[in-house]
């Protein structure tokens, strides 16, 4: 296809539902309900859709069919923005996940700076793990009412189910598809997102693992949705008069939420309507909230309602003047409807700050610790991210967050202060002070000008050449996600060798690690394969170039170690396994996994390492080791339920799948 | 396991003192009743109530003999007879396992061989399995007193019992055919449990296929070992059958007219009865019952069993059945390569996944639902339990027994008052003159609700809080801590219910796996109050009695 006459398009047209069908009766939307949005042209796409991302198969076991698959590149259907929206019809539902899914996948890949990766399969029997090019999406896989991600299967499965009640806005038997609804779409695709760049994400360690999962994912589809352009603007223009209009948009967000399954966690975190006034009513951040509440929704929805209003504030000290000049200074908006407009450009507005929002919390998860984040982390690698970017918080979108985040109690542990500068996560030099180790800039420097050979030992991906000479001095991007993928293995492969066996092992203690030299409890656990040495796992490398606001680019290595210890849930069989001299199998497990370690930001251009961010303790700290204990023995927050360990033991296999269904039950 | 075949064998013939052949022989009238010294007879205290505890192992059986209106004439009402099987044996310690067969038969000595009123709080395993002919042969029954939830000519019960018995045959259609997939053992397992719970009978191997094969091709649940445990109190009520509405009339119990009886459950709403966490579902877009969501996942298993095409979602010319779908001409290809037909050996480790790779298809996984709806189920038919709470005289101490209620069923007693001529008696009332709570489904997670006296939902706070009923609250658990460990860790009791209620009890928490000299006074606590609940207990390896004073 394609002349010399015409160039290639950058972007598809493709209609979706703004609005969960099921819900657009609620709103006064007519001419909303469906928008048009421009997702990036990709040359190979093939029926199904089935692109460099994604795969969308119809399959529908329970009904014993599968659905034929959309050709998107059908001369017709390009000529009319894709399929048209309908309920009815299998071939836009296919459409509209695959649309709205790249769109997600593309706000990740700006503010990362990279192409997104899935997380690897391992296969039973496989020694390796193998890359996993496409997520796949099943648009109608359950007879239920869920929808999730299968970590298991890179898969999204989505469910469809009859409406049960009769009432002004639903006819019982109809049924509704959660594949159309925008909202679930973006979230369980940031599901598969973070789980591509933190499979240890979902291994709850403390109350705010899990939270975060689907907190952040509600975040990426609130904020993505608010961020295309026309869906605001007609409920700007249609609530005149309403200056508050910071109130709109709370609703909008948690009307969005219920359409997602997610409106009870939000109707608490964000507002609900006020049975006396039949009003809609802001809620008030409540510093408090966060110790009593446990729930993974419940919890995840405060840290949605924080970054929410550090999205309000922002877009309030940036539409003041609007309303100064459309008021011409009284504060008072004349009777009638606004002019269209000021409602274009409080949309626009609205619409930016979302934007950027969305860019920072998504960029924040290169700043995250490897395991066990927890909200006052995330307010860190927050501020963190958009400092190393953008110095100077022109916007105040620093400052929104921070205060925000305190007004809802949420602050990293042990802060001496709230400020902007304290909560940046410290760099080399503080962590050489912090660990009483001397410069370390030449043997930092060692990592990117020296080859960095690969030890008979050492355990890489058969996919790597042992004999390359590998160091990390090459910078390139790659777009071959496959050549990037096997490149964040051998980087991983050089980084380790330089830090157990090379001039990085000066390093150690400075990144928080424990080595042999730090004489660390036996149920530490150590590397089987070369010489019984404590086990130091570098998890990836990954190169992230990214564009700062002053046209900057900046590049970042991104680098994730950790190490393993043997928890046990009686603190005394501890004691005894963790008494000097005491040998293990490397297939004794323990009763649980205890994990610490780093992540690093380093700069290749300055040979810097630019931020080192250590886990709470490290892995010989008993105190921390005590807490996950506790968490784990005591804290899970049980779904409601006499028989929570059945649904643990179904937990363990679909961890996001329960955790949906027990929301929405 | 081969030691929990032993612990049964041993459960069946412990019950060697006093083989129940006819030799009590059928009801003994009221003119032999008069013999209150007869031996072995419950005998309350003047205008009280004792109330016998069976250790009948993870599982509820309650004798309760409430002073008669004829002296020396004592009125019994017996609620439930059911065990887990395997658990009795993991009562500690075993001083000779108890049995159903022992603890009926000294029901029948404990009662003279007639019950006044007995009581079946709800539909599960282990509140009616030791309830059978044999067990109950020469014993008799005045009245039997059911939940509304079971009266057949209740248009909302047998809405709810139609469904339910469509779920339950969705619930078995999905598990034959995950059976019959193979490779998910684990999961078959976990359902089996939940049908056991449905089912009933006194198998310790609950033997899924036998019983799904009693229910008969048109799933007569009426077959069900619950259903024949039932039938056999309905069959023996020589005084009729009641069927119980919360908060409609106040019953008195026959024999002890003092004794009035409020129930307080099963919820008349049967969004209450289906959910067990009503604050999730209050706000969860507009319409979507979870019930709605079991029965169109049941309806497909079946007819996906049946070989019958369940309603497809779309019209016909968008879809290919399964099995065509790879060989059609235009998309057989795609699907074939996409998805991929056949299973696949393990391949050689390629560096990238191939796209028909076999642990990326979905062809079970909606089945996994059946996860769900069996717990869903299961919570459904705990919450439709029969909540009483009897009160000793007008005015007087409460002795509330909750069953297995959940949180639904929790929720919905303050929902109404009942009418007591001109005055008005809500829960709080009678929650506040508490002084026996038999703890709801064996100390579990949500069938307690934990609260502050002053919140405007029914909680634990509530009880024991008039008067000097604090000084006499207690608690009665039915759980055998060590076997609900075995059972994939059931946290029965949960640690934190457990604690409150020892606390709130000052120690005085009965739990069936525990002798009463491992009981001890909470910290804190009055000696005094504990003198006077060990005067009223009086302990033994096969039930704890306890003496309430009017």
């Amino acid at each position: 296809m394609g002349n010399d006459l015409v160039r290639e398009p950058v972007s598809r047209q493709l209609r979706i539902f703004a609005f969960d069908p099921s819900l657009s009766t609620q709103f006064d939307m007519a001419g909303i309900g469906e928008i048009t949005i421009a997702v990036p042209w990709e040359k190979d796409l093939s029926s199904g859709p089935v692109g460099e991302y994604i795969e969308v198969i119809d399959a529908d076991p329970a009904s014993g069919l599968f659905y034929k698959p959309v050709d998107l590149n059908d001369k017709w259907v390009l000529a009319q923005d894709g399929v048209a929206p309908s309920e009815t019809n299998p071939l836009f539902h296919q459409q509209m996940v695959y649309a709205v899914a790249m769109t997600t996948i593309g706000h990740f890949e700006r503010a990362l700076g990279r192409v997104a990766l899935w997380s690897s399969h391992r296969g039973v029997g496989n020694e390796d793990d193998q890359f996993v090019r496409r997520l796949r999406i099943y648009p109608h896989a359950l007879r239920d009412r869920n929808a999730f991600y299968s970590p298991d299967k890179k898969a999204l499965l989505f469910g469809y189910f009859p409406v049960g009640i009769k009432d002004a806005r639903n006819t019982p038997g109809t049924l509704v598809f959660t594949c159309l609804s925008h909202d679930i779409i973006a979230h369980e695709t940031t599901h598969a997102l973070l789980d591509g760049v933190h499979p240890r994400f979902n291994e709850p360690v403390n109350p705010d693992v899990l939270a975060f999962h689907e907190a952040f994912a509600d975040i990426v589809a609130l904020f993505q949705h608010f961020s295309y352009p026309g869906v605001l603007r007609n409920q700007i223009a249609s609530t005149r008069g309403n200056l508050a209009s910071e109130n709109l948009l709370g609703q909008l967000a948690q009307q969005f939420g219920q359409a997602s399954g997610r409106g009870n966690a939000l109707r608490d975190a964000l507002g609900s309507v006020n049975p006396d006034t039949n009003k809609w009513e802001a809620k008030m951040p409540d510093v408090r909230a966060i110790d009593r509440t446990f729930e993974p929704h419940d919890r995840g929805a405060i840290l949605v309602a924080a970054v929410f209003g550090a999205f309000l504030k922002v877009y309030r000290g940036r539409t003041i003047d609007l309303y100064r000049i459309a008021t011409e200074g009284t504060g008072v908006l004349r009777e009638g409807d606004i002019p269209t407009d000021l409602a274009s450009r409080l949309a626009e507005e609205a619409a930016r700050c979302a934007q950027n929002v969305l860019q920072m919390c998504i960029r924040a998860i290169d700043y995250c610790p490897p395991v066990g984040i927890t909200f006052g982390d995330y307010l860190r690698a927050i501020i963190t991210a958009d400092h190393d970017l953008n110095p100077d918080d022109t916007g105040g979108y620093r400052l929104a967050f921070v205060e925000s985040f305190r007004q809802w109690g949420l602050h990293p542990a042990g802060m001496r202060s709230m400020s902007r500068e304290s909560l940046l996560w410290p760099d080399r030099r503080a962590a050489e002070e912090a660990a009483g180790i001397g410069p370390t800039h030449d043997e930092l420097q060692s990592l990117f000008i020296e080859n960095q050979p690969i030890f008979p030992d050492q355990k890489v991906s058969s996919k790597i050449d042992r004999t390359q000479k590998s160091n990390l001095q090459t910078w390139t991007l790659e777009s071959d996600r496959y050549k990037t993928w096997l490149g964040v293995e051998a980087d991983a492969a050089a980084l380790w060798s330089w830090l157990m066996r090379g001039k990085g092992r000066k390093l150690t203690r400075v990144f928080g690690l424990v080595v042999d030299e730090d004489n660390p409890p036996p149920t530490v656990f150590r590397s089987s394969s070369s010489d019984n040495m404590i086990s130091v796992e570098v998890h990836s490398v990954r190169r992230a170039l990214r564009r700062s606001p002053r046209g900057e680019t900046v590049a970042d290595l991104v680098v994730e170690i950790t190490q393993r210890r043997r928890g046990y849930f009686d603190p005394r069989t501890q004691e005894e396994m963790d008494a000097p001299g005491r040998q293990f199998v490397p297939d004794d497990k323990g009763d649980f996994r205890y994990r610490a370690g780093c992540t690093l930001l380093m700069d290749p251009t300055t040979m810097e390492v630019r931020r080192v961010i250590r886990t709470a303790g490290t892995i010989a700290d008993n105190a921390q080791l005590e807490r996950v204990r506790r968490y784990i023995t005591e804290g899970v927050p049980g779904p409601s339920n006499a028989f929570s360990p059945a649904r643990n033991a179904m937990h363990e296999r679909e961890p996001f799948a329960l955790l949906h269904r027990d929301q929405e039950s | 396991m081969a030691k929990k075949t032993v612990g049964k064998k041993n459960g069946k013939t412990a019950g060697k003192k006093k083989p129940a052949t006819g030799s009590a022989q059928p009801p003994a009238p009221n003119a032999t009743a008069t013999a209150g010294a007869a031996e072995g007879r419950l005998i309350p205290p003047p205008g009280g109530a004792t109330v016998r505890m069976y250790r009948i192992g993870h599982g509820d059986c309650f004798l309760i003999a409430f002073a008669g209106d004829v002296p020396n004439r004592p009125a019994y009402v017996l609620i439930d007879c059911g065990y887990k099987p395997g658990s009795p044996g993991k009562i500690n310690p075993p001083a000779g396992v108890t049995s159903a067969k022992e603890i009926t038969a000294d029901i029948k000595k404990a009662t003279g061989g007639r019950v006044d009123v007995a009581v079946i709080t709800h539909e599960h395993q282990d509140h009616v399995n030791g309830i059978t002919a044999t067990n109950f042969d020469g014993i008799a029954i005045g009245e039997a007193w059911f939940a509304w939830t079971e009266d057949p000519i209740d248009g909302l019960a047998n809405d709810l019992r139609k469904k339910f018995k469509d779920k339950l045959l969705g619930l078995i259609a999905a598990r034959n055919r995950l059976a019959a997939a193979g490779g998910e053992d684990h999961r078959v397992q976990t359902i089996d449990e939940f049908l056991a719970f449905e089912l009933g009978g006194e198998d310790e191997q609950f033997n899924a296929a036998a019983a799904v094969a009693m229910l008969g091709a048109n799933g007569d649940a009426g077959a069900s070992m619950n259903k024949a445990s039932m039938k056999i109190f309905k069959d023996k009520a020589t005084k009729g059958v009641e069927f119980l509405r919360p908060h409609e009339k106040i019953y008195t119990v026959p024999g002890a007219k003092q004794v009035r009886v409020f129930p307080l459950g099963p919820p008349r709403d049967p969004d209450l009865l289906e959910s067990l966490d009503p604050t999730g579902s209050e706000e969860f877009g507009p319409g979507m019952a979870v019930s709605s969501c079991g029965s169109h996942f049941a309806a497909a298993a079946r007819a996906a069993g049946s070989g019958d095409s369940p309603e497809a979602p779309f019209a016909q010319r968008y879809a290919l059945p399964w099995n065509d779908a790879f060989t059609s001409p235009d998309d057989g290809t795609f699907f074939k390569e996409r998805y991929g037909q056949h299973p696949s050996a393990i391949g050689p480790d390629t560096a990238e996944s191939p796209s028909d790779a076999e642990w990326r298809r979905i062809d079970k996984d909606w089945l996994y639902a059946a996860d769900q709806l069996a717990l869903d189920m299961n919570d459904q038919t705990n919450n439709a339990s029969l909540v009483l709470a009897f009160e000793l005289g007008k005015g007087g101490k409460i002795l509330l027994f909750a069953a297995d209620a959940q949180r639904g069923n929790w929720l919905s007693w303050a929902k109404k008052a009942f009418t007591d001529g001109n005055t008005q008696i809500t829960a709080r009332n009678l929650l506040s003159r508490t002084v026996l709570y038999k703890v709801g489904h064996h100390g579990s997670h949500n069938a307690t609700i934990n609260g502050l006296s002053t919140d405007g939902y029914t909680n634990l706070a509530w009880m024991g809080s008039e008067g000097t009923s604090a000084r006499e609250f207690c608690a009665m658990i039915t759980a055998v801590r060590k076997w609900a460990e075995t059972q994939k860790g059931w946290d029965h009791p949960l640690k934190a219910i457990k604690e409150a209620l020892l606390k709130k009890a000052a120690g005085r928490v009965f739990q069936t796996d525990t002798d009463f000299d491992q009981m001890k006074m909470a910290d804190g606590g009055s000696q005094v109050d504990w003198d006077a609940f060990a005067k009223r207990t009086t302990p033994n390896r096969l039930y704890f009695d306890y003496r309430i004073e009017p």
